[in-house]
């Protein structure tokens, strides 16, 4: 891989983190909201995985340079049992008068957005330091 | 490799080890929440640690033995990805970087001084 490819790991880091904080965000943005007949909005979670992570073996095992993993994410819906909050008036509630609020945690899910700015982070300092060195490896050689 | 001086072979070798060493930061970084991830880290094979014990190389020959090693990717015996140790390294080869950039940009300027009978400009 060239230098030019490292920017494409960072690339693939950012979207992983962004793919997070859709899910995250759409959480947060759901956490009261109802259907009828007590249907309920499904938690999102994401699922991030790379081509070379599952033969991963002992410390030590070479691997190839030119194929470097890159993470991929994948949006799931998490198989979460609903809250139910007793609230006879609410248009949605079933016949005792219990309303099903989806089983998102809340405090989880800010934890979550803290790792994801750090994660985001960290990939966008990558790509730029590899930008500035490859900015100076075009430069060689200019000085005469 | 043609018939290069053997600084700049040197040089070269040691400028795509840097490279790849940034690459595999990169690696280590964007991976840091993947299932079953181990991390990566570079590593130059037994060829290099065989020359080591001849000592430094101070001949043309043995500064281009030492050239054609290439350096490997392995997975670390720390398997945990830490993003601040990761980034600290990184931009540490990045100083590396730079510096053998100069190195080169250097040994350049004195072949091209060679080049014009040492007449500036």
């Amino acid at each position: 891989m060239g230098m030019f490819g490292i920017l494409d790991i960072s690339s693939a880091g950012m979207d992983v983190q962004q793919a997070r904080l859709e899910a995250a965000a759409s959480n947060i943005a759901n956490a009261r909201t109802t259907g009828e007949n007590g249907a309920v909005y499904k938690p999102l979670t994401v699922v991030v995985r790379s081509a070379i992570a599952q033969e991963m073996g002992a410390a030590g095992t070479p691997i190839d340079t030119a194929n470097l993993p890159l993470p991929t994410a994948e949006v799931v819906t998490q198989d979460v049992a609903p809250k139910l909050v007793y609230d006879p008036g609410h248009p949605d509630a079933d016949e005792r008068g219990m309303v099903s609020l989806p089983g998102v945690d809340p405090v989880s899910s800010m934890l979550d957005l803290i790792s994801i700015s750090r994660g985001y982070e960290a990939n966008l300092r990558a790509f730029d330091i590899t930008r500035s060195l490859l900015q100076r490896t075009l430069d060689l050689g200019k000085n005469r | 490799m043609l018939n290069v001086d053997p600084v700049l072979a040197l040089l070269s070798r040691a400028l795509d080890a840097a490279a790849l060493r940034q690459s595999v930061h990169a690696t280590n970084i964007a991976n840091v929440d993947t299932e079953g991830y181990k991390r990566l880290e570079v590593v130059y094979s037994a060829e290099l640690q065989r020359l080591n014990a001849e000592g430094p190389a101070l001949d043309t020959e043995q500064a281009l033995q030492w050239s054609q090693i290439e350096p490997e990717v392995v997975e670390s015996a720390e398997t945990r990805v830490r993003l601040d140790t990761e980034m600290a390294q990184m931009a540490e080869n990045a100083v590396r970087y730079q510096a053998l950039l100069g190195a080169i940009d250097r040994t350049l300027g004195t072949l091209r001084y060679a080049a014009r009978d040492g007449r500036e400009g």
